[in-house]
Protein backbone atom coordinates (compact mmCIF):
# COMPACT_ATOMS: atom_id res chain seq x y z
CA UNK A 1 0.00 0.00 0.00
CA UNK A 2 1.65 3.51 -0.77
CA UNK A 3 1.70 5.78 2.19
CA UNK A 4 1.50 9.55 2.71
CA UNK A 5 2.48 12.39 5.17
CA UNK A 6 -0.28 14.00 6.04
CA UNK A 7 -2.50 15.47 8.93
CA UNK A 8 -4.48 12.92 10.96
CA UNK A 9 -7.94 14.71 12.09
CA UNK A 10 -9.67 13.67 15.56
CA UNK A 11 -12.33 12.04 13.01
CA UNK A 12 -10.20 10.05 11.79
CA UNK A 13 -10.03 11.35 8.38
CA UNK A 14 -6.81 12.74 6.77
CA UNK A 15 -5.75 16.34 5.31
CA UNK A 16 -3.31 16.89 2.76
CA UNK A 17 -3.46 20.75 4.22
CA UNK A 18 -3.63 22.47 7.22
CA UNK A 19 -5.74 25.59 6.48
CA UNK A 20 -7.12 28.02 9.27
CA UNK A 21 -10.41 29.59 7.50
CA UNK A 22 -11.99 32.67 8.13
CA UNK A 23 -16.06 32.23 7.54
CA UNK A 24 -18.47 35.23 6.62
CA UNK A 25 -21.91 33.90 7.74
CA UNK A 26 -23.21 36.78 5.77
CA UNK A 27 -22.60 38.75 2.72
CA UNK A 28 -22.55 41.50 4.69
CA UNK A 29 -19.28 40.44 6.64
CA UNK A 30 -17.49 39.65 3.34
CA UNK A 31 -15.03 42.69 4.11
CA UNK A 32 -14.42 41.96 7.54
CA UNK A 33 -13.34 38.65 5.99
CA UNK A 34 -11.35 40.01 3.18
CA UNK A 35 -9.46 42.32 5.67
CA UNK A 36 -8.66 39.72 8.27
CA UNK A 37 -7.56 37.14 5.38
CA UNK A 38 -5.48 39.33 3.88
CA UNK A 39 -3.71 40.68 6.90
CA UNK A 40 -3.02 36.93 8.04
CA UNK A 41 -2.73 34.52 4.82
CA UNK A 42 -5.81 32.54 6.32
CA UNK A 43 -8.00 31.27 3.93
CA UNK A 44 -11.31 33.76 3.11
CA UNK A 45 -14.77 32.01 2.42
CA UNK A 46 -17.22 34.68 1.26
CA UNK A 47 -20.66 34.59 -0.46
CA UNK A 48 -23.67 36.35 -1.72
CA UNK A 49 -25.68 35.07 0.79
CA UNK A 50 -26.96 34.42 4.77
CA UNK A 51 -30.43 36.39 5.02
CA UNK A 52 -33.70 36.67 3.63
CA UNK A 53 -33.12 33.05 2.27
CA UNK A 54 -35.71 30.66 1.31
CA UNK A 55 -35.93 27.72 3.72
CA UNK A 56 -34.25 25.24 1.06
CA UNK A 57 -31.70 27.61 -0.04
CA UNK A 58 -30.29 28.36 3.71
CA UNK A 59 -30.12 25.09 4.20
CA UNK A 60 -27.53 25.01 1.04
CA UNK A 61 -25.91 27.65 2.44
CA UNK A 62 -25.20 26.18 6.21
CA UNK A 63 -24.30 23.03 4.53
CA UNK A 64 -22.15 24.91 2.35
CA UNK A 65 -20.51 27.10 5.37
CA UNK A 66 -20.10 23.61 7.97
CA UNK A 67 -18.76 21.81 5.38
CA UNK A 68 -16.33 24.61 4.84
CA UNK A 69 -15.32 24.45 8.15
CA UNK A 70 -15.23 20.75 8.70
CA UNK A 71 -13.80 19.67 5.69
CA UNK A 72 -10.47 17.21 6.33
CA UNK A 73 -7.67 19.90 4.61
CA UNK A 74 -9.05 22.41 7.20
CA UNK A 75 -7.45 23.15 11.17
CA UNK A 76 -9.57 25.32 12.48
CA UNK A 77 -11.75 28.68 11.31
CA UNK A 78 -12.88 32.12 12.58
CA UNK A 79 -16.49 32.69 11.70
CA UNK A 80 -17.41 36.10 11.27
CA UNK A 81 -21.19 37.25 11.03
CA UNK A 82 -22.77 41.00 11.40
CA UNK A 83 -25.07 40.15 14.73
CA UNK A 84 -28.45 40.38 12.93
CA UNK A 85 -28.56 38.00 10.12
CA UNK A 86 -29.74 35.08 9.12
CA UNK A 87 -27.45 31.92 9.41
CA UNK A 88 -27.14 30.77 13.02
CA UNK A 89 -23.54 31.16 15.00
CA UNK A 90 -24.80 28.64 17.44
CA UNK A 91 -25.14 26.04 14.28
CA UNK A 92 -22.33 26.46 13.01
CA UNK A 93 -20.19 26.94 16.21
CA UNK A 94 -21.57 23.19 17.24
CA UNK A 95 -21.52 21.79 13.91
CA UNK A 96 -17.81 22.63 13.22
CA UNK A 97 -16.32 22.10 16.56
CA UNK A 98 -18.32 18.87 16.71
CA UNK A 99 -16.02 17.52 13.54
CA UNK A 100 -13.05 18.26 16.39
CA UNK A 101 -11.99 21.60 14.56
CA UNK A 102 -10.90 25.08 16.62
CA UNK A 103 -13.46 27.36 15.80
CA UNK A 104 -14.09 30.99 17.18
CA UNK A 105 -16.68 33.66 16.54
CA UNK A 106 -16.81 37.26 15.87
CA UNK A 107 -19.80 40.01 15.46
CA UNK A 108 -19.18 43.09 13.92
CA UNK A 109 -21.83 44.33 15.92
CA UNK A 110 -20.55 43.03 19.43
CA UNK A 111 -17.03 43.91 18.47
CA UNK A 112 -18.48 47.81 18.14
CA UNK A 113 -17.29 48.29 13.88
CA UNK A 114 -15.48 47.27 11.31
CA UNK A 115 -11.92 47.85 12.39
CA UNK A 116 -12.57 46.88 15.79
CA UNK A 117 -13.97 43.32 14.21
CA UNK A 118 -11.01 42.93 12.06
CA UNK A 119 -8.15 44.11 14.84
CA UNK A 120 -9.89 40.98 17.22
CA UNK A 121 -10.42 38.86 13.83
CA UNK A 122 -6.60 39.10 13.61
CA UNK A 123 -5.47 38.82 17.06
CA UNK A 124 -7.99 35.33 16.87
CA UNK A 125 -6.73 33.83 13.56
CA UNK A 126 -3.12 34.52 14.83
CA UNK A 127 -3.83 32.18 17.62
CA UNK A 128 -5.60 29.48 14.97
CA UNK A 129 -2.56 30.11 13.35
CA UNK A 130 -0.14 29.38 15.68
CA UNK A 131 -1.78 26.05 17.14
CA UNK A 132 -2.12 24.94 13.33
CA UNK A 133 1.87 25.68 12.87
CA UNK A 134 1.99 22.74 15.39
CA UNK A 135 0.92 20.03 14.21
CA UNK A 136 2.68 17.82 12.03
CA UNK A 137 1.92 15.67 9.22
CA UNK A 138 2.44 12.06 10.13
CA UNK A 139 2.31 8.85 7.75
CA UNK A 140 -1.08 7.82 6.95
CA UNK A 141 -2.10 5.36 4.08
CA UNK A 142 -3.13 6.47 0.74
CA UNK A 143 -7.04 4.85 1.74
CA UNK A 144 -7.50 8.24 3.21
CA UNK A 145 -7.56 10.06 -0.38
CA UNK A 146 -10.93 11.09 -1.34
CA UNK A 147 -10.38 12.71 -4.73
CA UNK A 148 -13.14 14.90 -6.53
CA UNK A 149 -12.72 14.18 -10.58
CA UNK A 150 -14.26 16.79 -12.97
CA UNK A 151 -13.90 18.48 -16.64
CA UNK A 152 -14.53 21.80 -17.85
CA UNK A 153 -13.45 24.36 -20.91
CA UNK A 154 -13.20 21.17 -22.95
CA UNK A 155 -11.79 20.63 -26.47
CA UNK A 156 -11.65 17.46 -28.62
CA UNK A 157 -8.55 16.20 -26.18
CA UNK A 158 -10.60 16.06 -23.54
CA UNK A 159 -12.23 12.95 -23.81
CA UNK A 160 -9.73 10.72 -25.36
CA UNK A 161 -7.04 12.06 -23.16
CA UNK A 162 -7.52 14.56 -20.38
CA UNK A 163 -10.69 12.46 -18.80
CA UNK A 164 -8.96 8.76 -20.05
CA UNK A 165 -6.29 10.07 -18.09
CA UNK A 166 -7.86 10.86 -15.04
CA UNK A 167 -9.80 7.32 -15.58
CA UNK A 168 -6.73 5.37 -15.34
CA UNK A 169 -5.66 7.68 -12.67
CA UNK A 170 -9.09 6.94 -10.53
CA UNK A 171 -8.64 3.21 -11.14
CA UNK A 172 -5.13 3.35 -9.27
CA UNK A 173 -6.83 5.64 -5.85
CA UNK A 174 -9.57 2.78 -5.79
CA UNK A 175 -7.15 0.35 -5.93
CA UNK A 176 -4.54 1.57 -3.21
CA UNK A 177 -7.39 1.76 -1.38
CA UNK A 178 -9.09 5.34 -1.96
CA UNK A 179 -12.02 7.21 -2.52
CA UNK A 180 -12.85 8.63 -6.00
CA UNK A 181 -16.42 11.28 -6.21
CA UNK A 182 -17.83 11.77 -9.61
CA UNK A 183 -20.48 14.56 -10.19
CA UNK A 184 -21.35 16.49 -13.54
CA UNK A 185 -24.71 13.87 -13.39
CA UNK A 186 -26.03 16.34 -16.24
CA UNK A 187 -23.49 14.40 -18.51
CA UNK A 188 -24.94 11.12 -17.68
CA UNK A 189 -27.78 10.58 -19.72
CA UNK A 190 -26.80 8.80 -22.56
CA UNK A 191 -24.66 6.40 -21.17
CA UNK A 192 -26.67 5.33 -18.13
CA UNK A 193 -26.98 2.50 -19.27
CA UNK A 194 -23.15 2.20 -19.15
CA UNK A 195 -23.14 3.85 -15.76
CA UNK A 196 -25.74 1.59 -14.32
CA UNK A 197 -23.64 -1.67 -15.87
CA UNK A 198 -20.67 -0.32 -13.64
CA UNK A 199 -22.86 -0.56 -10.38
CA UNK A 200 -21.77 -2.65 -7.84
CA UNK A 201 -24.90 -4.59 -7.21
CA UNK A 202 -28.47 -4.12 -9.25
CA UNK A 203 -29.74 -1.79 -6.67
CA UNK A 204 -27.49 0.93 -6.50
CA UNK A 205 -27.65 0.05 -10.67
CA UNK A 206 -31.46 0.55 -10.54
CA UNK A 207 -30.61 3.63 -8.53
CA UNK A 208 -28.57 5.22 -11.45
CA UNK A 209 -31.43 4.13 -14.08
CA UNK A 210 -33.90 6.15 -11.76
CA UNK A 211 -31.91 9.14 -11.31
CA UNK A 212 -31.14 9.27 -14.48
CA UNK A 213 -34.61 9.23 -15.55
CA UNK A 214 -35.75 11.92 -13.44
CA UNK A 215 -33.12 14.20 -14.60
CA UNK A 216 -34.27 13.47 -18.09
CA UNK A 217 -37.72 14.61 -17.18
CA UNK A 218 -36.68 17.15 -15.00
CA UNK A 219 -34.37 18.90 -18.10
CA UNK A 220 -37.88 18.40 -20.45
CA UNK A 221 -40.16 20.18 -17.69
CA UNK A 222 -37.47 22.97 -17.91
CA UNK A 223 -36.88 22.74 -21.58
CA UNK A 224 -39.74 21.80 -23.64
CA UNK A 225 -36.63 19.49 -24.87
CA UNK A 226 -36.04 16.47 -24.86
CA UNK A 227 -31.74 16.13 -23.92
CA UNK A 228 -31.01 14.03 -27.00
CA UNK A 229 -32.52 16.40 -29.40
CA UNK A 230 -30.54 19.17 -28.30
CA UNK A 231 -27.18 16.81 -27.96
CA UNK A 232 -24.45 16.50 -29.40
CA UNK A 233 -24.88 20.08 -29.96
CA UNK A 234 -23.99 21.66 -33.58
CA UNK A 235 -20.67 22.80 -32.25
CA UNK A 236 -19.97 18.88 -30.86
CA UNK A 237 -20.43 17.89 -34.08
CA UNK A 238 -18.25 20.55 -35.98
CA UNK A 239 -15.57 19.33 -33.08
CA UNK A 240 -16.36 15.13 -34.37
CA UNK A 241 -18.54 14.26 -31.91
CA UNK A 242 -21.71 12.19 -33.78
CA UNK A 243 -23.93 10.55 -31.03
CA UNK A 244 -24.89 11.31 -27.31
CA UNK A 245 -23.91 8.27 -25.75
CA UNK A 246 -20.34 9.57 -27.53
CA UNK A 247 -20.62 12.64 -25.57
CA UNK A 248 -21.26 11.30 -22.75
CA UNK A 249 -18.74 8.64 -22.75
CA UNK A 250 -16.09 11.26 -22.76
CA UNK A 251 -17.57 12.98 -19.18
CA UNK A 252 -17.82 9.80 -17.31
CA UNK A 253 -14.90 7.99 -18.52
CA UNK A 254 -12.79 9.62 -15.79
CA UNK A 255 -14.69 7.21 -13.08
CA UNK A 256 -12.50 4.84 -14.40
CA UNK A 257 -13.53 0.88 -13.89
CA UNK A 258 -14.27 0.48 -10.87
CA UNK A 259 -17.46 -0.44 -9.32
CA UNK A 260 -20.12 2.52 -7.95
CA UNK A 261 -21.17 2.27 -4.98
CA UNK A 262 -23.76 4.55 -4.59
CA UNK A 263 -25.24 7.57 -5.06
CA UNK A 264 -24.95 10.76 -2.45
CA UNK A 265 -27.17 13.63 -2.40
CA UNK A 266 -25.02 16.49 -1.09
CA UNK A 267 -23.58 16.71 2.14
CA UNK A 268 -24.27 12.87 3.08
CA UNK A 269 -21.38 11.07 4.41
CA UNK A 270 -19.18 8.45 2.01
CA UNK A 271 -19.77 5.58 3.93
CA UNK A 272 -16.89 3.53 2.89
CA UNK A 273 -13.87 4.11 0.36
CA UNK A 274 -14.25 3.33 -3.40
CA UNK A 275 -16.25 5.25 -6.31
CA UNK A 276 -18.98 7.25 -5.63
CA UNK A 277 -20.92 9.28 -7.63
CA UNK A 278 -22.62 12.55 -5.93
CA UNK A 279 -26.10 13.70 -7.19
CA UNK A 280 -25.24 17.47 -7.62
CA UNK A 281 -26.94 18.70 -10.39
CA UNK A 282 -25.89 22.31 -10.13
CA UNK A 283 -25.89 24.15 -13.68
CA UNK A 284 -23.65 26.60 -14.15
CA UNK A 285 -19.36 27.07 -13.94
CA UNK A 286 -17.08 24.74 -13.05
CA UNK A 287 -16.42 25.62 -9.07
CA UNK A 288 -20.48 24.47 -8.67
CA UNK A 289 -19.07 21.07 -9.29
CA UNK A 290 -15.37 21.58 -7.14
CA UNK A 291 -17.09 22.83 -4.51
CA UNK A 292 -20.09 20.22 -3.84
CA UNK A 293 -16.62 17.66 -4.01
CA UNK A 294 -15.20 19.83 -1.18
CA UNK A 295 -18.44 20.17 0.72
CA UNK A 296 -18.41 15.89 0.36
CA UNK A 297 -15.65 15.89 3.03
CA UNK A 298 -12.90 15.26 -0.30
CA UNK A 299 -9.30 16.65 0.52
CA UNK A 300 -8.15 16.83 -3.27
CA UNK A 301 -9.80 16.91 -6.88
CA UNK A 302 -8.34 16.29 -10.11
CA UNK A 303 -9.73 18.84 -13.22
CA UNK A 304 -9.02 18.15 -16.77
CA UNK A 305 -9.32 20.89 -19.52
CA UNK A 306 -8.76 21.22 -23.10
CA UNK A 307 -8.56 25.29 -23.24
CA UNK A 308 -7.25 25.41 -19.78
CA UNK A 309 -9.01 26.99 -16.58
CA UNK A 310 -7.10 28.40 -13.82
CA UNK A 311 -10.23 27.22 -10.95
CA UNK A 312 -8.90 26.10 -7.48
CA UNK A 313 -11.07 25.26 -4.11
CA UNK A 314 -10.71 27.44 -1.27
CA UNK A 315 -9.74 24.04 0.90
CA UNK A 316 -8.61 22.01 -1.18
CA UNK A 317 -5.33 22.04 -3.81
CA UNK A 318 -7.05 20.93 -7.24
CA UNK A 319 -4.78 19.44 -9.78
CA UNK A 320 -5.22 20.95 -13.30
CA UNK A 321 -4.37 18.60 -16.07
CA UNK A 322 -4.76 19.49 -19.98
CA UNK A 323 -5.04 16.55 -23.08
CA UNK A 324 -4.26 19.31 -25.60
CA UNK A 325 -0.26 19.87 -25.27
CA UNK A 326 -0.74 23.24 -26.90
CA UNK A 327 -2.52 24.51 -24.13
CA UNK A 328 -0.39 23.23 -21.88
CA UNK A 329 2.72 25.01 -23.31
CA UNK A 330 0.96 28.28 -23.38
CA UNK A 331 -0.72 28.19 -20.12
CA UNK A 332 2.22 26.64 -17.87
CA UNK A 333 1.35 28.79 -14.87
CA UNK A 334 -2.44 27.27 -14.33
CA UNK A 335 -1.91 23.57 -15.52
CA UNK A 336 0.00 21.21 -13.09
CA UNK A 337 0.30 18.08 -15.53
CA UNK A 338 0.62 17.58 -19.30
CA UNK A 339 -1.75 14.81 -20.25
CA UNK A 340 -1.22 15.75 -24.22
CA UNK A 341 1.71 13.52 -24.16
CA UNK A 342 -1.01 10.28 -25.19
CA UNK A 343 -1.66 12.94 -27.96
CA UNK A 344 1.73 12.47 -28.89
CA UNK A 345 1.72 8.84 -28.40
CA UNK A 346 1.93 7.83 -25.13
CA UNK A 347 -0.11 5.32 -23.48
CA UNK A 348 -3.12 6.18 -21.51
CA UNK A 349 -2.08 4.18 -18.42
CA UNK A 350 1.21 4.99 -18.70
CA UNK A 351 0.30 8.68 -18.16
CA UNK A 352 -2.90 7.75 -15.94
CA UNK A 353 0.20 6.27 -13.68
CA UNK A 354 2.11 9.49 -13.84
CA UNK A 355 -0.99 11.91 -12.53
CA UNK A 356 -1.42 9.00 -9.58
CA UNK A 357 2.25 9.61 -9.01
CA UNK A 358 1.60 13.57 -8.79
CA UNK A 359 -1.42 13.27 -6.75
CA UNK A 360 0.56 11.29 -3.88
CA UNK A 361 3.24 14.19 -4.02
CA UNK A 362 0.46 17.12 -3.54
CA UNK A 363 -0.97 15.03 -1.08
CA UNK A 364 2.49 14.88 0.63
CA UNK A 365 2.48 18.72 0.10
CA UNK A 366 3.51 19.65 -3.41
CA UNK A 367 1.69 22.42 -4.52
CA UNK A 368 -0.88 22.98 -7.29
CA UNK A 369 -0.90 26.17 -9.79
CA UNK A 370 -4.18 26.50 -8.55
CA UNK A 371 -2.74 27.37 -4.62
CA UNK A 372 0.04 29.05 -5.90
CA UNK A 373 -2.14 31.74 -7.89
CA UNK A 374 -4.52 32.07 -5.41
CA UNK A 375 -7.41 30.31 -6.67
CA UNK A 376 -9.27 30.10 -3.65
CA UNK A 377 -12.82 29.81 -5.19
CA UNK A 378 -15.66 28.41 -2.87
CA UNK A 379 -19.05 28.65 -5.00
CA UNK A 380 -22.15 27.43 -3.68
CA UNK A 381 -23.52 25.35 -5.87
CA UNK A 382 -27.27 26.03 -6.42
CA UNK A 383 -29.99 23.80 -7.59
CA UNK A 384 -32.91 25.74 -9.93
CA UNK A 385 -33.97 22.58 -11.64
CA UNK A 386 -35.21 20.52 -7.97
CA UNK A 387 -36.09 23.97 -6.64
CA UNK A 388 -38.23 25.31 -9.57
CA UNK A 389 -39.93 22.12 -9.41
CA UNK A 390 -41.03 21.99 -5.76
CA UNK A 391 -42.02 26.09 -5.94
CA UNK A 392 -44.23 24.96 -9.04
CA UNK A 393 -45.94 22.28 -6.54
CA UNK A 394 -46.81 24.97 -3.84
CA UNK A 395 -47.89 27.19 -6.58
CA UNK A 396 -50.67 24.78 -7.60
CA UNK A 397 -51.63 24.71 -3.99
CA UNK A 398 -52.15 28.04 -3.72
CA UNK A 399 -54.20 28.42 -7.30
CA UNK A 400 -56.71 25.78 -5.92
CA UNK A 401 -57.26 27.25 -2.54
CA UNK A 402 -58.02 30.85 -4.36
CA UNK A 403 -60.91 28.73 -6.43
CA UNK A 404 -62.84 27.82 -3.61
CA UNK B 1 3.97 10.09 -38.96
CA UNK B 2 0.20 11.72 -38.77
CA UNK B 3 -1.40 10.44 -35.58
CA UNK B 4 -4.86 9.24 -34.02
CA UNK B 5 -5.82 7.98 -30.36
CA UNK B 6 -7.89 4.84 -30.05
CA UNK B 7 -9.01 4.72 -26.53
CA UNK B 8 -9.27 1.25 -26.16
CA UNK B 9 -8.61 -2.20 -27.69
CA UNK B 10 -12.29 -3.22 -28.61
CA UNK B 11 -12.73 0.54 -30.92
CA UNK B 12 -13.07 0.07 -34.20
CA UNK B 13 -12.74 3.76 -34.85
CA UNK B 14 -9.86 6.31 -33.81
CA UNK B 15 -9.67 10.19 -33.14
CA UNK B 16 -7.27 11.68 -35.58
CA UNK B 17 -5.14 14.11 -33.56
CA UNK B 18 -4.49 16.33 -36.70
CA UNK B 19 -6.25 17.79 -40.16
CA UNK B 20 -5.57 14.40 -42.33
CA UNK B 21 -5.76 14.52 -46.12
CA UNK B 22 -7.30 11.78 -48.21
CA UNK B 23 -4.01 9.69 -48.59
CA UNK B 24 -2.23 10.05 -45.69
CA UNK B 25 -0.87 7.19 -43.83
CA UNK B 26 -2.40 7.30 -40.21
CA UNK B 27 -0.89 5.93 -37.00
CA UNK B 28 -3.45 4.82 -34.38
CA UNK B 29 -1.41 3.34 -31.66
CA UNK B 30 0.96 1.26 -33.98
CA UNK B 31 -1.80 0.01 -36.57
CA UNK B 32 -1.02 2.11 -39.88
CA UNK B 33 -4.42 3.33 -41.62
CA UNK B 34 -4.30 4.91 -44.94
CA UNK B 35 -7.08 7.48 -44.84
CA UNK B 36 -9.67 7.30 -47.39
CA UNK B 37 -11.25 10.33 -46.50
CA UNK B 38 -9.83 13.97 -45.88
CA UNK B 39 -10.57 14.05 -41.74
CA UNK B 40 -10.58 17.35 -39.98
CA UNK B 41 -8.93 16.81 -36.45
CA UNK B 42 -10.88 15.61 -33.75
CA UNK B 43 -12.96 13.36 -36.34
CA UNK B 44 -12.81 9.36 -36.36
CA UNK B 45 -11.32 7.31 -39.14
CA UNK B 46 -12.26 3.84 -39.31
CA UNK B 47 -9.38 0.86 -38.49
CA UNK B 48 -11.56 -1.50 -39.76
CA UNK B 49 -14.24 -2.47 -42.13
CA UNK B 50 -17.26 -2.00 -40.57
CA UNK B 51 -20.77 -3.72 -42.40
CA UNK B 52 -23.45 -1.87 -42.64
CA UNK B 53 -25.86 -1.59 -39.50
CA UNK B 54 -22.96 -3.07 -37.02
CA UNK B 55 -21.82 -1.66 -34.06
CA UNK B 56 -19.55 1.72 -34.24
CA UNK B 57 -16.89 1.30 -31.05
CA UNK B 58 -15.35 3.74 -29.16
CA UNK B 59 -14.23 4.15 -25.77
CA UNK B 60 -15.02 0.53 -25.70
CA UNK B 61 -18.65 0.51 -26.05
CA UNK B 62 -21.08 0.62 -29.03
CA UNK B 63 -21.74 4.69 -30.09
CA UNK B 64 -24.31 4.23 -32.53
CA UNK B 65 -24.60 1.84 -36.09
CA UNK B 66 -23.36 2.36 -39.63
CA UNK B 67 -25.91 3.64 -41.86
CA UNK B 68 -23.68 2.29 -44.51
CA UNK B 69 -20.97 -0.34 -44.86
CA UNK B 70 -17.69 1.36 -43.95
CA UNK B 71 -14.22 0.82 -45.67
CA UNK B 72 -10.85 0.93 -43.50
CA UNK B 73 -9.45 4.57 -43.64
CA UNK B 74 -12.98 6.07 -43.68
CA UNK B 75 -13.99 9.34 -41.85
CA UNK B 76 -16.52 8.05 -39.55
CA UNK B 77 -19.38 10.95 -38.76
CA UNK B 78 -23.01 11.74 -38.93
CA UNK B 79 -23.12 10.65 -43.06
CA UNK B 80 -22.15 6.94 -41.92
CA UNK B 81 -22.99 6.78 -38.09
CA UNK B 82 -26.58 6.41 -37.06
CA UNK B 83 -27.07 8.05 -33.63
CA UNK B 84 -28.88 4.71 -31.50
CA UNK B 85 -28.40 5.95 -27.85
CA UNK B 86 -31.96 5.67 -27.23
CA UNK B 87 -32.46 2.71 -27.94
CA UNK B 88 -29.20 1.58 -26.50
CA UNK B 89 -30.49 3.07 -23.05
CA UNK B 90 -33.91 1.51 -23.70
CA UNK B 91 -32.46 -2.09 -24.41
CA UNK B 92 -30.28 -2.17 -21.77
CA UNK B 93 -32.56 -0.84 -18.94
CA UNK B 94 -34.87 -3.32 -20.26
CA UNK B 95 -33.23 -6.47 -19.65
CA UNK B 96 -31.25 -4.74 -16.62
CA UNK B 97 -35.17 -4.55 -14.89
CA UNK B 98 -35.80 -7.92 -16.27
CA UNK B 99 -32.59 -9.67 -14.26
CA UNK B 100 -33.49 -11.18 -11.19
CA UNK B 101 -36.93 -9.14 -11.12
Amino acid sequence: MKTISAYRRPDGRIGLRNHVLVISLVSCSNAVVSRIAQATGAVPITHEFGCVEFEEDHKRTKLALISAGTNPNVYGALLVGLGCEQTSMADLLLAISAAGKHVEAILIQKEGGVPEAVARGIEIVKGLQEGASRQERIPCGAEGLVVGVQCGGSDWTTAVAGNTVIGAMSDLVIANGGSVLMSEVMGFPGSEHIVAANAVNREVGLQILEMISDLRSEYFELYGQPIQEVNPTPGNKAGGITTLVEKSMGNIKKMGNAPIQGILQLGEPIPHPGLWVVDNRAQGPDPFNITGFAIQGANVAVFSSGRGSPVGCAVMPVIKITGNPETFENLRSIIDFNAGLVIKGQSISETGAALYDLLLKVADGELTKSELNGNLEYTIPREPARKKRQAHCVAGGFGHVSKK
Amino acid sequence: MKKAIRVDQKDNVAVVAQDTLKGDIIDCGGLEVHATDNIPLGHKIALDQIEKGAFVVKFGVPIGRASQRIETGDHVHIHNLEDITGELCKVYEKKFREMGA
